[in-house]
């Protein structure tokens, strides 16, 4: 198990580097000196200007800078943003444990109802539930979730006036220091009566909105891996054996129809993590996701440079674990050259 | 190079073609998407003649008209209008028109670069082939709408930007699915015997392996049709894709929120538009996958 964590997570390494080096070249792609960008409308004299790419290091041969760049990464270093002047591992630390809590609540309300969804898809194969629960499935899948956290919007927030707007908790009502960055959590430390309840309100539509295709993705894949497991011999030999439906499908057949949909699950996740850009933007949800958008509106590379490397050595992170779990359920895996 | 080709099809008894399209045709899903997208392609192509009006054009005594069914509607814009008077089933029409081609072009693309880095990875292997799949590993580790978004920031939003974009977000998973597929063609009899005849390795790749690895890579391009459509919505919707006043389904989305409430209408068509046609291409690619991929066929 050891050795193949270690070759795992050595085989994750050189896509980071790679990563890296794509993010480098991108601000040199980007059009416009990340001076020209800096200094605005006004214009700088030639000496400020001077200055300023010696002190950003531009006067420097592009290989050092790349250098300089992966040196202040491994030390924790991301760069500063144009705007607001802090650290960008600063900003992205306490931003990302919105993303994390949306994109965990999300997954939950997926396997929630997308295994179960599955399970009785292919227990009633063809049949009403199966053609319904699929065509439901499908739709979810083809969804374009930016409309549909709008629909939900106007029918749940506008017309019914069941769920906020926007945001994570009400802050006119409520305020307190964010202990863990998880509202949820930090509402019920603040004490304070009905935080709660306000942070599970904000958290209802956007986990909705964004566990809307992997629930669908699940849903789906559950199903399929059920009518695959349940043609194998032992399913037909718990039958014999006189087993009660519900146990055929709810133990022999769901453990090992599960394998792949973990593998799923885990996939999905890593998506969710990034996809929230959309679901946080409809929400003014204050995840990375937002941030990211806004930074290229605010033409802030330096910050859309680290984001997207943190973003993405995240989602690494994410499959990095999910391959390790994957390895621990089946040892065949595992053992594999 | 297509007369071998055909001389199998014509040998089989059904035919494949045919054998197709009875497998196809089992699925009443399949039949109803595929009738759905010929509707839609069909729109796209005469949006022209269909169209009652300009999709640009701003009809500012009739801003925010609301559909035929509702009160205060005026039948010369059946749909209702938008912010600034523009028709919307006009717009939506030419929309079609936008989304389809952006999704094809992008599948057209990916097509003929997967079938072209996948097959070069597969016959040459080695050192060629650890820099194609290392790359696209690299692609893929980063999340598809991240790097769409990172790719745009670099070369800046419009259509042929979008088109690029998603299709290089798209990229990997062609290149794999030939690449297997040949790797696994490349195996059998056929191939060694053919390659035993003296074929040449351009003949090898073109004409004796791709032809059998084309069904996984349709039903690939089928899936990922409804995925560059959506993609590329949801770069329009977050003001990074086609530019207004180019009537893009996404982008149509973009500036509804604040007449959300007061005139919901002008939200819910573009995203019904987006919902149909995906839905449609995503039944049509299930059934195109159960008819071709037989392991996964239903019974």
């Amino acid at each position: 198990m050891f050795r193949f964590l270690l070759k795992r997570l050595l085989l994750t390494l050189p896509t980071f580097f790679a990563l890296m080096f794509v993010t480098f070249i991108m601000i040199r792609l980007v059009p416009g000196d990340p001076i020209e960008v800096r200094r605005g409308e006004r214009g700088i004299s030639p000496e400020r200007l001077e200055e300023l790419r010696r002190e950003m290091g531009l006067d420097q041969p592009v290989w050092k800078q790349f250098g300089d760049y992966v040196w202040g990464i491994l030390h924790g270093d991301f760069g500063t943003s144009i705007i607001s002047k802090t650290p960008i591992l600063h900003e992205f630390a306490t931003l990302f444990p919105a993303t994390l809590e949306l994109t965990i609540s999300a997954m939950i309300f997926a396997v929630v109802l997308g295994i179960p969804a599955g399970v009785i898809a292919a227990s009633r194969r063809g049949g009403v539930y199966d053609q319904s629960l699929m065509g439901l499935a499908l739709t979810g899948y083809s969804m374009p979730i930016f409309w549909w956290g709008l629909i939900l919007i106007l029918v749940m927030s506008n017309t019914l006036g069941l769920t906020p707007v926007s945001g994570r908790v009400d802050l006119i009502k409520f305020y307190y220091e964010p202990v863990t960055g998880f509202m949820l959590i930090d509402s019920l430390l603040s004490g304070q009566k009905g935080a709660f309840w306000d942070a599970v309100h904000h958290l209802i539509l956007p986990t909705i909105v964004l566990g809307t295709v992997p629930l669908a993705v699940i849903a789906r894949m559950t199903r399929s891996s059920m009518l695959e497991v349940l043609e194998e011999d032992y399913v037909r030999t718990a039958r014999a054996k006189g087993l009660s439906t519900y146990r055929i499908i709810g133990v022999h057949a769901l453990r090992n129809a599960l394998i792949p949909v973990v593998t799923v699950i885990g996939l999905q996740t890593g998506g969710l993590l990034a996809g929230a850009v959309l679901t946080e933007t409809i929400f003014s949800w204050p995840g990375v996701g937002k941030w990211l958008v806004e930074s290229i509106g605010r033409r802030d590379y330096p910050a859309l440079q680290g984001g997207i490397l943190l973003i993405s050595a995240m989602v690494i992170f994410v499959n990095l674990i999910v391959d390790l779990l994957y390895g621990l359920i089946n040892p065949r895996i595992r053992h594999a050259k | 190079m297509p007369s071998d080709t055909t001389i199998a099809t014509q040998a089989a008894p059904p035919g494949p073609l045919r054998a197709f399209w009875r497998a196809f045709r089992e699925n009443r899903g399949a039949v109803v998407g595929l009738a759905v997208v010929v509707l839609i392609v069909l729109i796209a192509i005469f949006a022209s003649v269909l169209a009652p009006h300009d999709p640009i054009e701003q009809y500012r005594g009739f801003t925010k008209l609301p559909p035929f069914w509702m009160e205060g509607s005026d039948l010369r814009f059946i749909l209702g209008t938008d912010a600034v008077g523009r028709d919307m089933l006009s717009r939506l029409m030419y929309g079609a028109r936008v989304s389809l081609f952006i999704g094809i072009a992008v599948m057209a693309v990916s097509m003929v670069m997967g079938i072209a880095l996948g097959l070069t990875a597969a016959f040459f292997g080695g050192m060629v082939d650890v820099v194609i799949i290392r790359v696209m590993d690299l692609v893929m580790a980063i999340p598809s709408l991240v790097l769409a978004i990172l790719i745009i920031a670099i070369i800046g939003p419009n259509l042929t930007n979008t088109i690029i974009a998603v299709t290089i977000v798209g990229l990997p998973r062609y290149v794999r699915l030939v690449r297997a597929s040949a790797l696994t063609e490349l195996t059998k009899d056929y191939v060694i015997a053919a390659k035993v005849s003296g074929v040449r390795k351009w003949r090898l790749m073109t004409v004796t392996v791709l032809p059998n690895c084309l069904a996984p890579l349709i039903v690939q391009a089928a899936l990922g049709l409804s995925d560059a459509i959506l993609e590329a919505a949801g770069l329009g919707f977050l003001g990074l894709g086609a530019q207004p006043p180019t009537p893009e389904w996404g982008a149509m989305l973009a500036d509804t929120r604040d007449l959300m409430s007061s005139h919901p209408w002008v939200m819910a068509f573009p995203g019904i538009a987006i919902l149909i046609t995906v839905l449609a291409i995503n039944l049509m690619g299930d059934g195109l996958r159960d008819a071709l991929d037989p392991r996964l066929r239903r019974s």
